[in-house]
């Protein structure tokens, strides 16, 4: 049984509806990473599993149990708020017992379990302080210890690591992976930032706009985005797209409107002259001296493991993520050319996905694992 | 920079400062000395009030300005202290205005978080109503609320006393204002923690504005200590004044005494006095909130 389903569900703030019609569900122990652009009803749609905000349509159910009018305090939920919004009046350990507290439990069973969660998240040291006392990164654990003392069926993340430098940010990802991990307990953690989303996640639900755009698995996602935006969100930089049309002839394969023909493995039904959107990752582009993009590179950005180079193609921006350093200088023309990876097309007007990848695996796709291993 | 330099510059830049200190703002010793000036004729009438109380009758009707008695004497306070029942009306001040601000603090307490924080219909327009109330003073109304309180059998009570004096608008304002102002995630947090209202309220909200509270409740502590308008009407036997309405019986029983008068009003005073020093903080910053509220 999925232990958390949202089943057609609406929001509406009076007259404006900022949700629609969304269903999707997270398995029991699974990690699910709510994310899409900021305003696009992420905490919203949190805040209405959590039971902060009404449901104004469908229905969500917890463990097999519609809670559309269940109190918050009824739901076995805890929440961890992208502020933290520790009581500054109270110490870490009565922050952390005060849910325990609520529900009158005996002071030892308080005591052991507040004891246990400061062991696991290493706060046994600052059970005394006031929040005021505690660093940017102490209070987020101080949050994630008031949540974890519940021991409750669903944690919810509220973008819980946005207020941490970017060190500490990539350091606590990897500890609430390995927390949930140990625990198993559903998660659903919010963000904005995809590599968060990525790197974390069982299970990506990619909203916009208060619309689910997406749900599957990271690498799902990222090979296989329904659309544009998705493609364009997820995965860094940012894939390119370019327009073009279906050529009409015997091998498969899209004109650039920028110049170029782009070959294209097999593709079924498209109509020539059919306007489509090709979708390249930056990193499945590479020199090639017979490729078919002509690139001129603008700017070079050098991180040291990759070389990221800003170019443009027949008008459009491209960019190039190369795993050498090469000696690229701005002005120069390159040709380019798919490797390694999918060429994705899309619909020039609705933007949703046309192909699935494996079926467009091309001609240059040879010498994958060459560039793969090397 | 070479030393040469160095020292030039330093001693540059101590004759600047020397200057700066010498300098004398004439705007700012204008103002300096209006606020002395202002100082000294506010505390005048205290100073004398004191000065009188320590002096024998004679020397204060005799004609002229003496800054400092001749003769100290306590003649004064001793004789409101043992003639009147001025520790039965101490006594019935100190129920009667704890009373009453216990019950505001509480009641405002209630009402500034249910309007802050809970939607419920008509919420807008009660507080409309509680604004507007405030824009009544409160003498307008005090036939009716001596009408009402004869009614209801309680005249020379101290719940006579107490009843009129819960209105406090003032007070729920600026409950509602600071609960308006938490930012929300608090709430949240804590309902998702299992928090009902009382428990928000009492656990959460009252403990993030103990020195609203604190300040709030002393001036509402000083205001009904104050009051004489109110307990003046309501209260007709000795053994029921309030101490500023007991003091005014000190003249009529004995005469005109000036010094047995001033004496029972610095008693009366007194304990409102010494709140004042403790409580300097706390009474700034009540005065500073409750002008601040933007009807
Ligand atoms: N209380 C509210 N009243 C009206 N509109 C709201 C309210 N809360 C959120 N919204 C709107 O709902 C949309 C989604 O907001 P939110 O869930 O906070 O987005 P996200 O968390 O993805 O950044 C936004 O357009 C926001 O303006
Ligand atoms: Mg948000």
């Amino acid at each position: 049984m999925p232990q958390v389903e949202f089943e057609k569900v609406g929001k509406s703030f009076g007259a404006l509806a900022v949700m629609r019609e969304l269903s999707f569900r997270i398995e029991d122990g699974e990690f699910a990473v709510l994310v899409g652009p900021s305003g696009c009803g992420k905490s919203t749609l949190l805040r209405m599993l959590a039971g902060l905000e009404e449901i104004t349509a469908g229905e969500i159910r917890i463990a097999g149990r519609a809670v559309n009018d269940l109190p918050a305090k009824d739901r076995d939920i805890a929440m961890v708020f992208q502020s933290y919004a520790l009581y500054p009046h109270m110490r870490v350990v009565e922050n952390m017992g005060f849910s325990l507290r609520l529900r009158r439990a005996p002071k030892a069973a308080i005591a052991e379990r507040v004891g246990a969660a400061a062991r696991t998240l290493g706060l046994d040291r600052l059970l005394e302080r006031y929040p005021r006392e505690l660093s940017g990164g102490q209070r987020q654990r101080v949050a994630m210890g008031r949540a974890l003392v519940r021991s409750p069926s669903v944690f919810l993340f509220d973008e819980p690591l946005s207020n941490l430098d970017a060190k500490l940010r990539v350091q606590m990802r990897t500890e609430l992976r390995h927390l949930h991990q140990k625990l198993g307990a559903t998660t659903i953690y919010v963000t904005h930032d995809q590599v968060e989303a990525m790197t974390m996640a069982d299970r990506i639900v990619m909203m916009r706009d208060g619309a689910i755009e997406q749900v599957g698995r990271p690498l799902e996602i990222y090979d296989r985005p329904a659309n544009h935006f998705v493609a364009g969100f997820i995965g860094s930089p940012a894939m390119n797209v370019l327009p073009g049309r279906i050529r009409a002839g015997a091998d498969p394969a899209v004109a650039l409107d920028g110049g170029g023909v782009l070959p294209l493995g097999h593709v079924p039904s498209l109509a020539p002259g059919r306007a489509v959107a090709v979708g390249i990752r930056p990193e499945h582009l590479r020199p090639d001296p017979d490729g078919p993009l002509l690139a001129e590179v603008e700017v070079i950005e050098p991180t040291g493991a990759e070389t990221d180079l800003s170019c443009r193609c027949g008008g459009q921006p491209l960019m190039v993520a190369l795993r050498d350093r090469g000696s690229y200088r701005p002005g120069q023309t390159l040709r380019l050319a798919p490797h390694a990876g999918p060429v994705h097309l899309f619909d020039a007007e609705t933007s949703a996905r046309l192909t699935h990848p494996e079926s467009m695996i091309q001609e240059y796709d040879d010498d994958r694992h060459e560039t793969r291993n090397g | 920079m070479t030393g040469a330099t160095a020292t030039q510059a330093a001693r540059l830049l101590a004759a600047a400062a020397r200057r700066r200190r010498l300098r004398v703002d004439p705007m700012g010793a204008a103002l300096t000395a209006l606020t002395l000036v202002a100082a000294l004729a506010f505390f005048f009438p205290l100073y004398w009030a004191l000065v009188t109380t320590v002096k024998p009758e004679v020397e204060v009707v005799r004609p002229g300005l003496r800054l400092w008695p001749e003769t100290f004497t306590l003649e004064a306070c001793a004789f409101v202290l043992t003639n009147s029942r001025i520790l039965v009306w101490y006594l019935n001040s100190v129920v009667t205005s704890v009373a009453v601000t216990l019950l505001v603090i509480l009641s405002s307490l209630l009402a500034g978080y249910a309007l802050s924080q809970i939607a419920f219909p008509g919420r807008r327009l009660l507080y409309g109503m509680i604004l507007a109330s405030f824009i009544v003073p409160i003498s307008a109304l005090i036939v009716n609320h001596f009408l009402l309180v004869h009614r209801l059998g309680l005249l020379d009570s101290w719940a006579g006393i107490v009843l009129p004096q819960l209105i406090h608008p003032v007070v729920i304002i600026v409950y509602k204002q600071f609960f308006d102002a938490i930012p929300k995630e608090y709430r949240e947090a804590a309902v998702v923690d299992g928090a009902g209202h009382f428990q928000l309220l009492f656990r959460i909200f009252l403990p993030m504005t103990t020195s609203v509270t604190a300040a709030l409740a002393i001036i509402t502590l000083i205001s009904a200590w104050n009051n004489f308008l109110w307990p003046f009407l309501a209260q007709n036997s000795q053994e029921m004044m309030n101490v500023t309405v007991g003091i005014t019986q000190v003249r009529e029983a004995y005469g005109i005494r000036y010094a047995r008068e001033t004496a029972s009003a610095v008693i009366a005073g007194l304990p409102m006095v010494m709140l004042n020093l403790v409580f300097q903080r706390q009474i700034t910053r009540a005065i500073v909130l409750s002008g601040g509220i933007k009807a």
